[in-house]
């Protein structure tokens, strides 16, 4: 219910910017409602009248004037009501794709101040569904449903209303089947509920089993798995049959109930105006009128009840999507620390001080890291997989904190230096090289978005990767998109590496990529890391031998330890793990 | 329509399922359609005071609700039997027709692709056929009945109803071309958005560490107020329409009221035929407006169709000949002048005849000897890898294991003879036993622990409580990437084939795992014909045979020694490799 209730607030908060609009829908919407019950009644009226008229005929004192009347005024009462929909829809339109964009801008800018932990531990496809299937089911229910809501709430209030104005004994016949027909569609719609979420569930799984399945072809067809996973299949396609069966029924039949009910209920109807008619209570002219004018109530007043199902599950989707976005907008901010200190370059080092951290709050994966790295110095970190070493990278670009201990700046804690700052004063180069659309020149750039084409230039070159950028037929001005096939991993790399050296920064972390690249291109990328490394201030997370002997002081990262520290000579004068390590790379004979 | 043809055999299993829900849409149809005109015979009783027509007419009516609601729910129940029947059947027949592909099919169609046309294409496919079942027949009685009736209760006006429909569809169609555009552009639009948003969740660190994030917002905006002026448009189209409509539906009820009015004394039961006419109208303008939307259905679902069409008509382009024996290959691989290109290759920046990933290869390797293969990147190693395992079919030459045509054998004796561990470790959802399973169903624990043994993967698995039985979670990723690799090589293992190939598949692991898992392979299956694809020489130093790759050609082959005599690109890989080592 709190969901629920979470959902609504969001939708108040992004609608509340456009009252003005909404209280010109409403306003409208009653009126076109009005009209639009109105407009009937003269059509009755109209009959009427002919029907009088007729009558009047024998006596000579017949006149047309008052169907005409009662015609015109129909006419003028559906005109307005369509002209009232018309200006309510077109203020409605903008009204809900602006706030919609409210709502889809806004995420966006929620993301781009998220902590990193939340986007390492949801999945992509999930949040990316936020802006794709969410906000258009926000979208549809908004245009379709609520609008519907409101203008079925007033009509179907405004219909009773008229109704019992009219004729109060037809009035009580009218709506004398409603409670009965209500409890029979909510529990349908009950039952459906259950079977469609049932149905996205099993969806979800057979979705689940084919993408495993193809993506793991090879293994499939290499063991000679197919026979068995065609079998497997038809398991989770019968479940979805299954569920899908009961589902499309259960939310089926609810039109066809609706529709004979409407159709009982007319009978009735008719047979309470008949015998009104036949026992004399009215005459047969009133009478045949008002039968017309409650034929036409019965239907309008039975529309918001065949709607309900499609209404229902359209609010549905909306009030879920608005939850998941409520939930989104709830999260964590990155502290940016507006009032912290602002750093212009590093003068003497870098240090973790007794570091203890954990991704997990009961699994901790560094238990009291010291190491200082000074100004000019290039430490390397080595390490078996799951030592750490991409862990403390995370920890100096506050990707994440530190659980206790520290990390400081020249004696600064980098929580108390303003975000931005420290973030400008810091470059990374990952693991796996991140590329985005636009061109080779942008995104040389990234960091820098004013720079000169010959800065661009300058840092392609440094990174050995100009040359290859020239062959190619549009330069720097090649397209760069999510196939981006163009680009071997090694070209990436070289990429994002000039894309660091552009900025320039004064302290360098380097997670190098363990990605298998042949040796010729390995030879480039070694080349580019030195000379980003030249004349810095660096962190190395190594993995190459080469990138180890050229650094200033190895730091070797064992399950959360630094377990040893010191030069290359040094540590293999130790013979401890660094030896170990070392020797076990030159297994050579 | 062509693609409508796939679904012609389905239906014929639904037969009777069809044929009932039809006669019960129909019968539905024609209970709505006849209930105005009862409506207006009584209210004609009601005006000549014949009672017994009032009552006899008020009983059909009660009947008629009734029926519309019987017919009605058996229509939804068989529509929802036929939908839901056909659906699934052919969903099946695709999964089955992709699984009897070639990995170059699937390749070509990807995979992603492929998930999408089982789930959201079918889906797309189910909408038009639970429209076909409930509503198009139900559809074309309303508008066609609606209208006759619409004429024949006043045959005088009949011009009135056809300018409406005419009016109606015309402006509909129109209205229809320009929002079509509108969506196109909506579409790419969307595309766009859901693009950049996925760029800067994959690339978060980078945005956060060149502070882009506020530039990042600014571009995004722009994208999101030109989707935003779409929507408008749109909306403004649809807000349009349903008022039009109805307008002119009002506008022609009110001039046909006038002009019965006007011929009143002329045609005094005219009176009874207002309410009936304003009905049939709206009946007519809903129907239409709906079948417009079933249309849209259709469209959508037609290009579903096609889709699904385009795999079924696929021929796999690898065949493997099922009246061969299954029993197992030998262990020799041979080949013949193999000459490979991908299919669909036409990568641009090559010059013709230069895309060849395999040219003109020719080795032999006898039962037991360990094969190491070694070369630069894109140098075609792991393509060879796959033509053992026949993923692809070479162009030119021919391929021989056990002194059989690869085109000749059986595909499970071929399955049988050759386990492939591939480079990238993939594992299914399950457990690890049913993992390492795959490769031979009827393996018995103890020889899933001789592999994960082999494989230097049972000192983690011993950790769990649950050892063998421990699962594996979607995208396996209560593993890390070494684990995997271990677990995926004990799959290859577990097999106990002749042949073995191991394509890259330590490279997550340390090295002293790696050369651990080495010395098993050499030590304990020295029966096995094992082939090592590596990028380190020192992977591969004790192998039997080295073949060295140069862009897709074999440029040499031999042992460690005799290729650090003979062979300048062995020499040059070596040095280079040697050199990162900081010297021997």
């Amino acid at each position: 219910m709190s969901d629920t209730r979470k959902a609504i607030r969001y939708f108040i908060k992004y609608l509340k910017p456009y009252k003005k609009g909404i209280a010109i829908v409403i306003i409208l919407s009653l009126l076109s409602s009005g009209a639009q019950v109105i407009a009937p009644t003269f059509l009755g009226c109209a009959v009427t009248d002919l029907t009088k008229y007729l009558s009047d005929l024998k006596k000579g004192t017949a006149s047309l004037n008052t169907f005409y009347s009662a015609l015109w005024s129909m006419l003028l009462f559906y005109v307005l009501s369509q002209v009232a929909i018309f200006i309510a829809w077109m203020v409605m339109s903008k009204f809900n794709a602006d706030s919609t964009n409210d709502m889809r801008e806004n995420l966006f800018a929620k993301f781009q101040r998220m902590l990193v932990r939340y986007f390492d531990t949801h999945q992509d496809g999930k949040l990316l569904s936020l802006f794709t299937s969410d906000l258009d089911n926000i979208f549809n229910a908004m245009n379709n449903a609520i609008f519907e809501i409101i203008s079925q709430g007033i009509m179907f209030i405004g219909t009773i209303v008229i109704m019992f104005m009219v004729n109060q004994q037809l009035a009580w016949t009218t709506i004398a089947t409603t409670p009965l027909i209500l409890i029979v569609s909510v529990l349908i719609m009950k039952k459906a509920r259950i079977y469609l979420d049932k149905q996205q569930d099993e969806i979800g799984d057979l979705n689940g089993y084919i993408t495993e399945q193809i993506n793991g072809e090879k293994i499939v067809i290499t063991n000679d798995l197919r026979k068995e996973s065609v079998e497997n299949f038809k398991t989770y396609n019968n479940r979805v049959r299954n569920a899908m069966f009961k589902g499309q029924f259960y939310s089926g039949i609810l039109f066809p109930l609706m529709n004979g009910l409407n159709l009982l209920n007319l009978a009735i109807v008719i047979a309470m105006g008949a015998w009104m008619i036949i026992s004399g209570q009215v005459s047969q002219a009133i009478g045949l009128g008002l039968i017309v004018t409650f034929v036409e109530y019965s239907q309008t007043y039975f529309q918001p009840l065949t709607q309900i199902t499609s209404i229902y599950s359209m609010i549905q989707l909306a009030l879920t999507g608005a939850r998941r976005l409520a939930t989104v907008e709830e999260q964590k901010d990155e502290d940016a620390v507006p009032n912290g200190k602002k750093i212009h370059g590093l003068q003497k080092a870098v240090k973790l001080e007794n570091v203890h951290f954990g991704y997990d709050e009961n699994k901790e994966i560094l238990h009291g890291i010291n190491i200082s790295v000074n100004k000019g110095q290039s430490v390397a970190v080595v390490g078996p997989t799951g030592s750490g070493k991409t862990t403390i990278m995370n920890l100096i670009n506050r990707f994440y904190d530190v659980n206790s201990g520290k990390i400081t700046f020249d004696g600064t804690d980098v929580r108390d230096i303003q975000l931005e700052s420290l973030r400008n004063n810091v470059g990374i180069v990952l693991q796996d090289s991140v590329l985005f659309t636009g061109t080779i020149a942008d995104n040389i750039r990234y960091g820098k978005p004013n720079a000169s084409m010959d800065e661009v230039i300058s840092a392609a070159k440094q990174a050995d990767i100009h040359e290859f950028i020239e062959s190619l037929p549009d330069g720097y001005e090649t397209q760069v998109n999510d196939a981006s096939s163009v680009f071997s991993t090694g070209q990436k790399q070289l990429i994002s590496i000039a894309r660091t050296i552009l900025t320039n920064p004064d302290f360098l972390i380097l997670d190098e990529a363990t990605s298998n690249v042949d040796t010729v291109t390995e030879e480039k990328i070694q080349k580019a890391m030195d000379a980003v490394i030249a004349g810095r201030t660096s962190f190395v997370i190594a993995h190459r031998l080469k990138t180890i002997l050229n650094s200033d002081k190895i730091v070797v990262l064992k399950d959360g330890n630094v377990i040893e520290s010191g030069s290359h000579e040094e540590l293999l004068k130790e013979k401890g793990f660094y030896y170990k390590l070392y020797t076990d790379q030159m297994a050579f004979d | 329509m062509q693609a409508f043809k796939i679904l012609v055999p389905h239906f014929k299993h639904y037969k009777k399922d069809i044929f009932a829900a039809l006669v019960a849409i129909i019968v539905s149809a024609f209970a709505t359609l006849y209930q105005p005109k009862l409506l207006e015979n009584i209210q004609r009783a009601i005006m000549l005071d014949q009672k017994d027509i009032v009552v006899r007419d008020g009983v059909i009516l009660v009947v008629l609700g009734i029926v519309a609601i019987i017919s009605g729910i058996f229509n939804v129940y068989y529509a929802a039997r036929v939908t839901q029947g056909v659906t699934s059947d052919l969903r099946e027949e695709t999964y089955a027709k992709i699984q009897s592909f070639s990995f170059g099919n699937i390749e070509k169609f990807s995979a992603g692709s492929l998930t999408t046309r089982l789930i959201n294409d079918m889906n797309q496919i189910m909408n038009m056929l639970m429209q076909l079942f409930m509503q198009l027949l139900r559809m074309t009685i309303l508008i066609v009945g609606s209208f006759i009736f619409c004429i024949v209760i006043i045959p005088r006006f009949w011009w009135a109803t056809v300018v409406m429909v005419i009016l109606i569809i015309g402006f509909g169609i129109y209205a229809l071309k320009q929002m079509n555009s509108l969506f196109d552009k909506f579409q790419k639009t969307m595309d766009k958005i859901s693009g950049r948003a996925q760029e800067t969740l994959q690339g978060v660190r980078v945005v956060k560490s060149f502070n882009q994030g506020p530039q990042e917002i600014k571009e995004f905006n722009q994208t999101s107020d030109r989707l935003n002026n779409y929507n408008i448009v749109i909306g403004y189209w649809f807000s349009t329409i349903m008022p039009a409509f109805q307008l002119i539906a009002y506008l022609v009820i009110t001039l046909v009221v006038y002009l019965i009015g006007q011929g009143i004394v002329a045609h005094p039961t005219d009176v009874a035929v207002v309410s009936p006419f304003f009905n049939y109208i709206l009946t007519l303008l809903w129907t239409i407006m709906i079948a417009g939307m079933t249309m849209m259905q259709f469209a959508r679902g037609n290009i579903s169709l096609g889709r699904i069409k385009e795999i079924l008509d696929t021929e796999p382009d690898v065949k493997f000949n099922e009246n061969a024996p299954t029993d197992v290959l030998g262990g020799s691989v041979e080949f013949d002048h193999v000459s490979f290109t991908y299919p669909d290759g036409d990568d641009e920046t090559l010059p013709d005849g230069d895309d060849e990933t395999l040219k003109d290869i020719s080795f032999k390797i006898k039962p037991g000897q360990m094969v190491g293969i070694v070369g630069a990147t894109g140098s075609g190693k792991s393509t060879l890898a796959q033509l053992i395992a026949r993923l692809y079919d070479p162009n030119k030459g021919e391929i021989k294991i056990g002194g059989h045509n690869l085109k000749d054998v059986n595909e499970t004796a071929l399955r049988k003879t050759v386990a492939f561990v591939l480079q990238r470790a993939i594992l299914f959802s399950g457990t690890i036993a049913s993992n390492l399973c795959q490769g031979n169903s009827r393996a018995k624990l103890h020889e899933l622990q001789r592999a994960a043994n082999m494989a230097q993967a049972s000192e983690f698995i011993e950790r769990y409580n649950d050892s063998f039985d421990h699962e594996v979670e979607e995208r396996s990723s209560n593993f890390s990437g070494g684990q995997k690799q271990r677990l995926s090589i004990a799959r290859g293992l577990v097999a106990k084939t002749p042949i073995l190939i191991l394509d890259d598949s330590t490279s997550a692991l340390d090295a002293e795992s790696e050369k651990k898992v080495q010395q098993a392979l050499e030590h304990e299956l020295p029966d096995t014909t094992t082939f090592i694809i590596a990028q380190k020489i020192v992977s591969v130093v004790h192998a039997d045979i080295i073949l060295v790759l140069d862009d897709g050609k074999l440029v040499a082959q031999g042992t460690h020694e005799e290729l650090l005599k003979t062979s300048p690109v062995y020499q040059e890989i070596f040095k280079t490799q040697k050199g990162k080592r900081g010297g021997k």
